[in-house]
């Protein structure tokens, strides 16, 4: 995104007249996005519902608030890198090094390490030292996030490989196999780990300085900038914030297989940035956040649980996802604002 | 030539012939000569990925055959890239003058093909495994093209599906994770499942679903089919043991592992425990060691001239491997030769698991 600007591009005051009508305008259009989503989720709950009525028992209700506990942690970390405007597409990449990090320093069957708890930390700060890395060499050699990160997914996959030997390496220690296995509450451990992970994302985005800023950059990085925040310092912060998201995403893959191998986080990156938009969140940056990616997530795992209860055939489902974001993206995407498509 | 010649023996020949594609054309032109050289060839194996065990293990089947023979090794990863997999063994052909033996597990079906003809024009001795195209005979690429190794995916899946059955005690329902649809081993291997079903009435195959043979899928499919079927399940049945034990995963979730036996293939070292703990039925083996080491013996006795691959009969040029179920009553036997040690396999035996010419499809 472009920072140089020179004083005669500063923005001129806007009129009276043009604040309220721009002002009325988007809150009937962010009224419309914030709600459709919901609308969305709640339409397709019926819908499988009434096909199968074993779709709104407890037990499938569970099961769904399991499979959506890795895309939801995940998705957390990508919604800021969109608020930003940003993409990031290094998601699989780093939740293999965090698994791999995690695997390799608990009890396993490839080495004699057994750190326990600690294990957690270090795969966790592993995944921020990837988002980190994204970070700096966006800012530093001015890449765009769309390269950076595609190098740090390939770096982080190859690193994966590396380390585990090529082969899957079993996750022994039963503590840490307990966040898939053992049950709080009737829901298992991993659904309270992610639920925590939103809740820590909706405050940081709702009570930080952190989280203002990078809906300012997203909105406009030029005004961002002229009002002394420094674009480069929180964009590192949202790609490292992201980074520790995917570490934690790596930690419940890793404890629900059982096992760490380098494609632990194949096609989780589409699942995710998926999930991100489907509830709403601009690609443009500035507008939605997790609140929207919460919704988001559900949307998609609903439809893909209900889609096997539905009995519809597996070749159908993955065409349905790929149509789901593109109406998705359609449908948020302010077209009058937008003059070029590149 | 002679200068070629001598130029390529030197010991700075590799620099010479990555110095220019002048180079690499003459050694391109001249594999033969090179060869008089009298040391022996550059074994290749060229691979899929490193990530998934099984070629893992296929990897150091082939560094065992190499060190048995003293000759140099190098490993070819693809990543699941049919123009890099290529691209690598074009770059290796040019590298070595030809004076090579590629065993090569072809990414994709077609990808056989542009392999072994830029070998043959090399002069370099090839052997494919899993995947080529029906109307490509070794016999027609003599004496290059070594020879072809499958194994027959219908028996393998047919045979867990009879482990499956009978660890369900003869009936109930089974739910079927299946492999990338256009993949000749996914779809074999269905038809090895749909084959033993219909002797089995008292079976009912509830579902067949396709989770790419990735354990993650299979674990979040796994618990949506529990979701639909419920006690209706009382077997799975998956195209690969990655998915297998990603579908075990899920059952451990809901407190099932153990009580709903699961069947794979390829014999990973998670599924292979999970016989010996009791919550896989059963699991096959191709062998990724033997496929690994063989593929190469295969191309290296071609290529010191201990056999003549044309007087070979088409059962030896395209054949079907021999592989191993393992279920309890043989595990232990199996990790003890397997797991536990490398296993020590006679690489000059060049034919003892051919199990007869595969069937034109």
């Amino acid at each position: 995104m472009a920072t140089q600007t020179n004083s005669s591009s500063l923005p001129q005051p806007l009129t009276d007249r043009a604040v309220r009508r721009l002002g009325r305008k988007r809150i009937t259009r962010a009224a419309l996005r914030a709600y459709a989503p919901v609308a969305v989720l709640l339409v397709l709950g019926i819908l499988i519902a009434l096909a199968n009525p074993n779709f709104i028992e407890l037990r499938n209700l569970v099961r769904v608030a399991n499979a959506a506990a890795v895309p939801l942690t995940i998705a957390m970390g990508t919604t800021f890198v969109i608020l930003l405007g940003s993409i990031d597409l290094s998601a699989e990449g780093a939740v293999a090094v965090g698994a791999m990090v995690l695997v390799l320093l608990a009890r396993n069957d490839a080495n004699t390490h057994d750190f326990g708890w600690l294990a957690v930390l270090a795969a966790v700060a592993a995944g921020g030292i990837m988002g980190l890395v994204s970070g700096l060499v966006q800012t530093g050699l001015r890449i765009p996030s769309f390269m950076a990160t595609l190098g740090t997914w390939f770096i982080g996959l190859g690193l994966a490989t590396y380390m585990l030997g090529g082969s899957a390496v079993r996750l022994m220690d039963p503590a840490l196999r307990g966040l898939a296995l053992n049950r709080f509450a009737g829901l298992p451990v991993a659904v309270w780990v992610a639920l925590g992970a939103f809740a820590v994302a909706a405050v940081i985005q709702t009570q930080t300085r952190l989280g203002r800023h990078i809906l300012a950059l997203g909105g406009g990085e030029d005004l961002a900038e002229y009002s002394g925040i420094s674009p480069a310092r929180v964009r590192l912060l949202a790609f490292t914030l992201a980074g520790l998201f995917y570490g934690v995403a790596g930690v419940l893959a890793a404890s629900q297989l059982g096992q760490s191998n380098a494609v632990i986080g194949d096609g989780r990156l589409f699942a995710a940035v998926t999930a991100v938009v489907v509830g709403g969140t601009a690609l443009t940056g500035g507008e939605g956040g997790v609140f929207n990616t919460l919704v988001g997530v559900l949307i998609v795992t609903v439809l893909s649980n209900g889609m096997v209860l539905l009995g519809v055939s597996p070749y159908v489902q993955q065409t349905v996802q790929g149509l789901m974001i593109i109406a998705a993206v359609a449908l948020s995407l302010d077209r009058v604002r937008q003059t070029i498509v590149k | 030539m002679t200068l070629e010649a001598s130029f390529f023996a030197a010991p700075l020949s590799r620099r010479g012939v990555l110095g220019g594609l002048a180079g690499g054309a003459a050694a391109l032109a001249m594999p033969h000569i090179a060869r008089a050289a009298g040391d022996k060839p550059v074994l290749v194996t060229s691979i899929r990925s490193l990530s998934n065990p099984y070629h893992a293990i296929w990897k150091t089947g082939a560094e065992a055959f190499a060190q048995s023979v003293g000759a140099e090794h190098v490993t070819l990863v693809s990543e699941g890239n049919s123009e890099k997999g290529i691209a690598d063994i074009r770059a290796m052909l040019a590298k070595t003058g030809g004076k090579m033996v590629l065993n090569s597990d072809p990414n994709d079906t077609p990808d056989a093909r542009p392999i072994v003809e830029y070998c043959v024009k090399a002069g370099a001795y090839v052997c494919t495994q899993w995947n080529k195209p029906a109307d490509l005979h070794p016999w027609d690429f003599n004496p290059y093209y070594v020879s072809h190794i499958e194994f027959d995916g219908v028996k393998s899946g047919s045979a867990i599906t009879e482990a499956l059955i009978k660890a369900m005690g003869g009936k109930g329902g089974i739910v079927a994770l299946g492999g990338q649809i256009s993949n000749t081993a996914a779809i074999e291997r269905k038809r090895g499942l749909d084959q033993s079903l219909k002797n089995h009435p008292d079976i009912q195959l509830l579902d067949f679903q396709v989770a790419n043979w990735k354990a993650t899928e299979a674990y979040d499919l796994t618990s949506s089919l529990l979701t639909r079927f419920g006690d209706k399940i009382t077997g799975i049945w998956a195209a690969n043991d990655d998915m297998g034990t990603g579908a075990l995963e899920a059952l451990r979730a809901e407190g099932l592992a153990g009580k709903v036996p699961v069947v794979g293939i390829d014999g990973i070292k998670a599924a292979i425990d999970a016989v010996k703990n009791g919550e896989y039925a059963a699991t096959i083996t191709s062998d990724p060691f033997w496929q690994g080491g063989m593929g190469l013996s295969l191309g290296y006795h071609a290529a010191m001239k201990t056999f003549d691959p044309t007087a070979e009969p088409k059962e030896h040029r395209e054949f079907y491997g021999r592989t191993m179920t393992i279920t309890k009553d043989n595990v232990a036997e199996y990790i003890k030769t397997n797991i536990d040690a490398k296993p020590a396999y006679d690489w000059n035996d060049l034919w003892g698991r051919c199990e007869g010419q595969i069937r034109a499809s």
